[in-house]
């Protein structure tokens, strides 16, 4: 039961982008569409667990000198492989993920669950932490992406789902409606947790 | 303390080795199908970009022009009637790889096809789709071409993707390196 | 006269924070006050032009010429990091003035998107050295100006009237927003 705690804590309570609000630089830069923030969220989730597994793996054998260089080449190889993989079966969203993917290995999500959990815990938690943090991510940045391609484009996933008579706001999809729809998403999350606090006081 | 240094260095360095190793596998799988689908996909660009070649071989580009990229002749029957410029002239996002038909007999443009592309999804992203594509076909290859915001008032004038200038630029800049050479190499056959 | 361009259109047109996305995360946490802006600036500075030179060199004279161009991510980080750490080792006992103003920031430096995506950059836009550092310089030059333009912009939001659930964050990613917009308008000049 605790394994399943690991795995949806990353979800919610400790969502990487709206609670520990790292990872921020890709949540603006790829969320134009849902289908590159699903691509995205994929890859992202695919280098959490495997770098989680084999750091929690070495956690042992590692000197603690030299584990954050350590870590570095594990995440940067698993990041080299997956663009590899991506280059080869799926080069449309290999193209459109373009600097990003590389840029996964600087991600301070994975280089922060290393640290923070896989260097310290058992292989299968390290993997359901990955999972759980991996999944976060992933509806943090779809919830991004689908506001912004359903308010700039009408189209969701490609399809036109606001018919041809829906002028799209375009701004929604340049750089600066990117920042706007995290605004208005944290802006949310003050409300919550605002609301949140203000019934923990009344109990 | 020299050990310390010594035994840190060779863990890392281990750790180096296996990775690279790893990699260097993994690249070793996926090279070969990348390269058979880069090929796949400029076989059928040509086959759109001038669609009445019975075979297409490339040709050595001589020219200074580093936009362009590579040059392929279109043949029908033996004889040359074609030419397909690959231009990577750079978009927004990053380079804007888009191939460029010219047919020698009617001085015209053929038509264009983007292949690979960074740009704005819903934007930029657009240039790969058909109706830009056809903005370009028919063109005369005599003069470069421009790219406008509003309506065309010229046929040397390209309309833009609505809020997407910069990649309709950078399209058209490729393609008018390719109308440089086509019109300094294939003018006047 | 390219150069020109390239430097201008770094800072200003697609500015590396505002429009290109690389390095939101300093540019969130330490924007709060016009000194930290700067010193942060500064330091990204240092270590983007030196380690985009380093990383150009590694690549141009070690990865292509052993054919390993599918190395550059890992060879690249590694070298960034290993800058880093000695850079740090070397302030803290050659200029220990500097150290204590900039230090602070160094490990941050290291996972900061801005110096692993300009020194990627450079290399997927085939510069020759030259370009290569004149884009680092105008990508920090550029980064320093945004989060100045932000921190002054933050030490006169404390002041403003701004709603609860605004407060923080939220703010900070609307006056972004607006930044980026100002920006946009720079893309006429060339």
């Amino acid at each position: 039961m605790r394994i399943g705690k690991e795995f949806t804590k990353g979800v919610i309570a400790e969502n990487p982008l709206f609670v520990q609000v790292l990872g921020t630089c890709p949540a603006l830069a790829v969320t134009t569409s849902v289908n590159n923030a699903l691509g995205m969220g994929v890859a992202f989730t695919a280098v959490l667990v495997c770098s989680n597994l084999v750091i929690s793996i070495l956690r042992k054998a590692v000197p603690s000198d030299i584990r954050i260089p350590s870590y570095i080449v594990v995440i940067a190889s698993f990041v080299t492989m997956i663009e590899m993989i991506m280059n080869a079966f799926s080069p449309a969203l290999y193209s459109a993920l373009g600097i990003f993917i590389p840029l996964i290995v600087v991600n301070c999500v994975i280089l922060g669950r290393a640290e923070a959990f896989a260097g310290k815990n058992a292989a299968l938690p390290s993997i359901a932490d990955g999972l759980g943090m991996g999944l976060g991510y992933t509806l943090a940045i779809v919830a991004i992406s689908s506001i912004r391609e359903i308010l700039g484009a009408g189209t969701f996933l490609g399809y036109p789902i606001l018919g041809s008579a829906y002028e799209p706001i375009l701004i929604m999809i340049l750089p600066a409606g990117a920042f706007i729809t995290m605004g208005f998403l944290f802006a949310g999350m003050n409300i919550i947790n605002r609301r949140q606090a203000a019934k923990k006081e009344v109990m | 303390m020299n050990q310390k240094v010594f035994k840190l260095t060779a863990f890392l360095l281990i750790v180096c080795g296996v990775s690279a190793l790893l990699i260097a596998y993994i690249n070793d799988i996926t090279i070969d199908r990348i390269a058979a689908q880069n090929a796949q996909a400029l076989q059928e660009g040509y086959t759109e970009v001038y669609p009445e070649a019975s075979e297409y071989s490339e040709t050595e580009y001589t020219g200074s022009d580093a936009a362009i990229t590579d040059v392929v002749s279109a043949k029908k029957d033996g004889q040359e009637v074609g030419v397909i410029y690959t231009v990577a002239p750079g978009g927004y996002g990053g380079a804007v790889l888009t191939l460029v038909g010219f047919d020698i007999e009617t001085q015209k443009i053929t038509g264009i096809k983007v292949l690979k592309q960074s740009e704005t999804p819903g934007l930029g992203g657009n240039c790969t789709q058909p109706w830009f594509a056809a903005r370009f076909a028919g063109k005369s290859a005599a003069q470069p071409l421009k790219a406008v915001k509003t309506e065309t008032s010229s046929d040397q004038e390209v309309q833009a993707i609505t809020a997407a200038t910069i990649t309709s630029t950078a399209v058209v800049t490729g393609i008018n390196a390719a109308q440089a050479d086509f019109a300094a190499n294939y003018a006047n056959r | 006269m390219e150069l020109f361009a390239l430097i201008f259109g770094s800072i200003f047109i697609s500015n590396i924070v505002l429009a290109q996305f690389l390095g939101i995360c300093p540019f969130l946490g330490v924007s709060k006050d016009i000194k930290s802006a700067f010193g942060m600036g500064l330091s990204v500075m240092f270590v983007m032009i030196l380690s985009s030179t380093i990383c150009w060199l590694v690549y141009t004279f070690l990865l292509v010429r052993f054919d390993l161009e599918y190395l550059k991510t890992i060879a690249f980080i590694l070298t960034i990091a290993a800058l880093v750490q000695l850079l740090e080792m070397f302030l803290k006992k050659n200029v220990p003035a500097l150290y204590k103003s900039m230090g602070v920031y160094l490990p941050l430096i290291t996972t900061n998107c801005a110096i692993l995506g300009i020194a990627l950059l450079n290399i997927q836009e085939n510069y020759n050295l030259i370009y290569t550092l004149a884009n680092a310089f105008a990508n920090s030059a550029g980064f320093t100006l945004a989060l100045v333009l932000m921190a002054g912009i933050r030490e006169r939001l404390d002041e403003a009237d701004v709603p609860d659930a605004m407060k923080g964050l939220p703010i900070v990613f609307f006056v972004a927003s607006s930044m980026g917009l100002a920006f946009v308008g720079f893309t006429g000049m060339i």
